[in-house]
């Protein structure tokens, strides 16, 4: 189970700690027993009665120096109490720590997990599950199941405990009174069992309507200059609240239910207490027991109650954590990114070769890409043309492995390699891709540069820098280089975010490079710039670039034109400015304004 | 005890909470009248033993028996239901006022300004919204029922306590004000140390949130190690504070658990000696040591309760940050009471929006920044102007079209709209009549229908239909399994930028605005969709006032006036022919545009 793999490494010291809960049990169970039998049996008269003390009692006070002599050194006893209560400080402040020790490893390590799981889950899981329902399970689930194991877990230890001491003291008094007290166990067990599996559905629902609700107060935000612009916050507000009060009438209709199922327990539980004073008494007026042992019953099988109630609510709180373990599986069970058996990490500076490649993202949605072959030879300059959706970025995620080529839908190879052969992290550290929606990580600018770096000096950072026309800029920054970007810090235009994401991919100098209409959002000049430097440091790598703008092409070795997920033309600016196609006709509308 | 802890925390932040609390007062006053009914019932329950010990087990007979089951019946069933209806209203009441916050909150967040959303990160400001609230209505219904049931048990075995021997009363109430100092002590350490721990929880879940939505991104740089080890720093921080925490928490739980126990010990001596000289009886002081032995449970409660309330306190502290931040740009009350608010507004009243637009002497510096972006600056732009904003990247485009849009105020000078101050006027009413398409286009999940109906809910399908063939976008939607019902996906993931940006134009034309902001809206687009839309533009923005800011110069050299910035300056304006003229710098970047075939690519 998955919980278990989670507990390597905390197992260890959650035993240690359990065994430190049961000791603490037992310690709290003593001490008010102590003083408890000390009244009943030592100092009361009643105790004078024949009968009225059980026979270990008596024993046990006959041990300990006779009544007479408990009686009149009761400081002995308080000492006693005190010492127990020490201990019992002592070992509750133990159990607390190495509770604490176990259960932040424990959930430790199941962040780790799931977030080193999350990392190496394929692009395609990414784009089919919810950001907002994902850290939904990555966070509140991983809390549910760490109160599970770190709290719930004990407070079952030290009911079966309670329970197993308790019973155990009142068969020794009376077999037929036990019996009876502890059919009452099994009745509430099964009934909150019965009832837990019943509730299961609505904790489950409930959960899926936090995520639904969570998910739309987080596009709120982050698309809140839309909804603003618009003037539609009563619109969002409408709809929020909608689904909050949905929400939150599940959670109430379920309280109802979880209401009703404590109040039955809390029944059940106040019967079990009068069935057993009213045939302790009975017994105890028939002389079948003893007065003494019907004081001793009766206080057990108090003992018993609280721990068998406990038992209910500690089993439906099971039922929550069970649904939080399914989620947890959910994301742990889903297949990560895996290379071929005997994944190769070939040289990448080779030709790059597309071999009727078609490419649907959905079972039911069209192919984006269809029966597209081309080849790009090591070393040279590509454009790549095409009109809005006519597959030009797939075709790169594709050569970046972020969407893996189904069987029987064409190959593409580097050298003669069939990528699929090619180890995923070798292949994607060749591949620099700059992404035409560049994503900024939380730190500072240089920390992004550098990112994929292996451990820059800042001569190398700003080397990129500059030749992504983005020194001068971060320059002009009060903290220069220092600037904290991403989730928290400055917010940057979308052409700095491109230029950014530029520096990123230079630092490792990438054999193959990628350019996904990475240029949009920078205004020509820079544009300029930037292809000028880059020519300059390209070196002898493979260039992909895609774009929109005919000027950012036209100079390319080969130019391929997309057209609604087909090839249309191959061939360099000239050669294609010949023939009577997409390109000329685009050519002919960029070209207009001068 | 809940008096002293209260001392330096002002009642966990309850008073703060009362505007919330004030809908569920009755239902809480029911709540917490059952609650203490039922702690009273509590403690009846040991009379009923005592009853049957005394009178059947004690006398050797059932008489009465009869009678004695059925009053326990009663009482047990009145428990029951006591507590049935308690859990059920504290239910009612937590979730009830969960709602509200979250309510509250949400709305709160559509009213601020943008200012607010570019200082704080998206993960920090759902925090508050998704989790703080349900930590605080927790605290006020389950939390306050644990306190009312156990403080309850507890006065009132400490009443009983003195009835019976004030002597022996003492040596457990001595205790209370140790308690207290040590629980005091705790208190404030624990606070500080769960701050810290809130703050690292709430930077794993950005972690969490950077892993996920910048997956193309780390997969692509392969730089998964790295973002896994940064990760697993942050992780082991969380480990190491919690179990500092817990050696506070456990030493506190600890004490104060041992301090009951000697309380026990304590009256056990004593009492037991004045048993012995007859000043006590001894079934006194047997009540009066179950009594104080049933007190530990209760106690352990009541301390266990408050520190999961002190915990809390940093979640109300964070939510009413959130709810008490204003709005950089508000609306006055004046203008609220004729235009109506956010929610409620006064459609009635709104004037016609024609599109005059004039800066006057307008100064403005972003409120982060400490460098004015703009200084006294002037421009008409009578309604039907078209103005491109040109400029690099970063040069501070947008600002003006911020200032327009009043999603950002001016530091000095005024907007004025039709001739009015913009602050006369309501937000809402300036935003019903924006057109505005964003950079990097943003959808929400859900249908494309209901995407571009955004921004007019009650548009028919010939109208999108319309809108949509207007910017060249019939064919996205026809190629769509299900057309103008397929599904967007999150962040509309399932559509390219190109797409996006051409639904988000599709968007604005459909709302039909006085004012239209274009701001890169076609960065992503291919040139022959780029062209038809240049077409579109030219129809859509006959009678409207326009912005366009732009990179491809071609797209606005028809523009009515062109304003040039430059480090965030605007230095020059004019026609197109004007600045061509001048051969400043929109010269420089004009004649570069086009002058680029003699510049060998890489």
């Amino acid at each position: 189970m998955i919980i278990l793999y989670f507990l390597e490494g905390s197992l260890l010291i959650f035993l240690i700690s359990v065994i430190f809960s049961v000791i603490v049990t037992f310690l709290d169970m003593i001490g008010p027993k102590i003083i408890q039998y000390t009244i009943d049996f030592c100092i009361a008269d009643t105790a004078l009665n024949e009968g009225s003390v059980p026979a270990y009692m008596e024993r046990l006070i006959e041990k300990a120096g006779g009544r007479v002599f408990l009686k009149e050194n009761l400081v002995y006893v308080a000492a006693a109490v005190i010492t127990v209560a020490l201990l019992a400080a002592l070992c509750r402040y133990l159990l607390k720590l190495t509770n604490s020790i176990a259960a932040e490893r424990f959930v430790r390590r199941m962040r780790d997990k799931l977030f080193e799981h999350i990392m190496e889950l394929p692009f395609s899981w990414h784009s089919e599950n919810h950001t907002g329902d994902i850290i939904q399970r990555c966070t509140s689930d991983v809390d549910t199941i760490k109160m599970f194991v770190s709290e719930q877990l004990h407070s079952l230890v030290r009911t079966v405990i309670r329970i197993v001491v308790a019973v155990y003291f009142m068969i020794g008094i009376n077999k037929t009174m036990t019996l009876i007290s502890a059919v009452f166990i099994p009745v509430i067990v099964l009934y909150s069992c019965f009832f837990h599996n019943k509730i299961r559905v609505g904790f489950e629902q409930a959960d899926s309507e936090e995520g639904r609700l969570s998910s739309t107060a987080q596009e709120n935000l982050t698309g809140v200059r839309v909804v603003r612009a618009f003037g539609r916050e009563k619109y969002e507000r409408d709809r929020f609240e909608k689904q909050n009060s949905h929400y939150t009438d599940l959670w109430i209709r379920l309280i109802k239910i979880l209401a009703a199922f404590w109040a039955s327990n809390d029944l059940i539980s106040g019967l079990q207490v009068m069935i057993i004073t009213v045939v302790g008494a009975v017994f105890c007026v028939k002389d079948t027991i003893t007065v003494g042992e019907y004081i001793a019953f009766v206080s057990y099988n108090a003992m018993l109650t609280w721990p068998v109630r406990a038992l209910g609510r500690i089993i439906s709180e099971m039922s929550k954590a069970r649904v939080s373990i399914d989620r947890i599986a959910y994301i742990m069970n889903s297949e990560v990114e895996k290379d071929a058996e005997n994944a190769v990490e070939p040289d990448m500076n080779r030709d790059i070769r597309f071999e009727n490649v078609s490419y649907r993202y959905d079972e039911g949605l069209s192919e984006v890409v269809e029966n597209v072959s081309f080849t790009i030879k090591a070393g040279t300059t590509v454009g790549i043309l095409g009109g809005t959706g006519s597959g030009k970025s797939t075709l790169m995620y594709l050569l970046d492995r972020l969407y893996k080529l189904p069987e029987g839908c064409g190959k593409i190879y580097i050298g003669d390699t069939d990528i699929a052969d090619i180890k995923a992290s070798h292949l994607r550290k060749n591949i620099g891709l700059v992404l035409q929606e560049p994503f900024l990580f939380s730190g500072t600018l240089s920390e992004n540069i550098g990112i994929a770096g292996n451990n820059p000096n800042m001569k190398e950072i700003r080397e990129a820098a500059k030749i992504a026309a983005l020194d001068d800029t971060i320059l002009s920054f009060n903290k220069g280089y220092d600037t904290y970007v991403g989730e928290r810090g400055v917010t940057l235009s979308g052409g700095q975010k491109q230029r950014t994401a530029i520096a990123q991919m230079l630092m490792s100098k990438p054999p193959i490079m990628v350019f996904d209409d990475s240029l949009s959002a920078v205004d020509t000049e820079t544009d300029m710039k930037i292809r000028k430097a880059l020519s300059e440091n390209a070196g002898n790598s493979t260039v992909i670039i895609i774009s929109h703008r005919i000027t950012t092409l036209m100079h390319a070795d080969n130019i391929i034109v997309l057209d609604k997920g087909r090839v249309a033309q191959i061939g360099n600016h000239d050669k294609l400015l010949e023939q009577d196609g997409i390109y000329k006709k685009i050519y002919d509308i960029q070209m207009q304004g001068i | 005890m809940k008096e002293e802890n209260n001392v330096k925390l002002p009642f966990f932040g309850i008073p703060k909470l009362y505007t919330y609390i004030k809908p569920y007062l009755p239902k809480i006053i029911l709540m917490v009248s059952l609650g203490v009914i039922s702690s009273l019932f509590d403690s009846v329950f040991p009379i009923f033993n005592r009853f049957a010990l005394d009178n059947f087990v004690a006398k050797k007979t059932l008489e009465g028996l009869p009678l004695f089951i059925v009053l326990y019946f009663v009482i047990l069933i009145i428990q029951v239901v006591d507590n049935y209806v308690t859990c059920d209203l504290c239910g009612q009441v937590e979730m009830g006022m969960d709602r509200d916050l979250r309510n509250a909150s949400f709305n709160h967040l559509q009213e601020l300004s943008f200012d607010y959303f570019n200082r704080n990160n998206v993960g920090y400001i759902h925090a508050r919204v998704m989790s703080d609230t349900g930590k605080i209505g927790v605290m006020v219904s389950w939390r306050m029922m644990d306190i009312i049931w156990n403080g309850a048990y507890i006065v009132w075995v400490l009443v009983m306590m003195l009835v019976m021997n004030v002597r022996l009363a003492a040596f457990v109430i001595v205790m209370v004000p140790v308690a207290a100092v040590i629980a005091m002590y705790f208190q404030k350490k624990l606070l500080v140390l769960n701050r810290k721990i809130r703050e690292i929880n709430s930077t794993i879940t950005g972690n969490f949130n950077e892993g996920i939505t910048g997956a193309k991104a780390i997969k692509s740089l392969v730089v998964e190690d790295k973002i896994k080890e940064d990760f697993e720093k942050d992780t082991e921080k969380m480990r190491r504070e919690s179990v500092h925490s817990t050696h506070y928490s456990a030493l506190f739980t600890s004490l104060i658990t041992m301090l009951s126990s000697f309380a026990l010990a304590l009256v056990l001596w004593k009492g037991g000696n004045l048993t012995e000289s007859g000043i006590i009886q001894i079934g006194t002081l047997s009540v009066f040591l179950s009594y104080a032995l049933g007190l530990l449970e209760p106690v352990q409660n009541v301390i266990v309760t408050i520190s999961e309330m002190i915990a809390v306190q940093v979640n109300v502290e964070r939510l009413f940050r959130l709810l008490e931040t204003e709005s950089d740009v508000s609306d006055s009350i004046e203008v609220i009471e004729k235009y109506g608010d956010t929610f409620n507004p006064k459609k009635e009243n709104w004037e016609p929006l024609i599109g005059d637009i004039e800066f006057k002497d307008v100064s403005f510096k972003y409120p982060d920044g400490d460098e004015y972006v703009l200084e006294n600056f002037n421009l008409k732009v009578p309604k039907g102007t078209n103005v491109a904003i040109v400029g690099e990247t970063g040069a501070g485009k947008s600002t003006l079209v911020n200032l327009v849009c009043r999603f950002f105020k001016p530091t000095k000078g005024q907007v004025l709209i039709d001739g009015k101050d913009a602050a006369l006027r309501s937000q809402l009413w300036l935003h019903s009549n924006l057109g505005y398409v964003l950079q990097t286009p943003h959808l929400f999940s859900g249908s494309v229908r209901d995407n571009l109906k955004y921004g007019k809910p009650d548009a028919t399908d010939e109208e999108i239909m319309g809108a949509l063939r207007l910017v060249s976008a019939e064919d996205i939607v026809k190629k769509m399994e299900k057309g103008l019902d397929s599904d967007v996906g999150e962040d509309g993931d399932m559509l390219s930028t190109g797409e996006k940006q051409l639904l988000s134009f599709a968007r604005a034309i459909l709302a039909d605005p006085r004012i239209l902001i274009l701001d890169e809206a076609t960065s992503s687009i291919d040139t022959v969709t780029e062209r038809a839309i240049q077409d579109a533009i030219v129809t859509v923005t006959k009678g409207r006032t326009s912005f366009v800011i732009a990179h491809r110069l071609s797209t606005i050299v028809d523009a009515d006036i062109i304003l040039v910035v430059r480090d965030g300056k605007i230095t020059e304006r004019g026609k197109h022919a004007e600045l061509m003229k001048q051969k400043g710098y929109y010269y420089e970047l004009f004649t570069r545009q086009f002058d680029e075939r003699s510049f060998s690519l890489i």
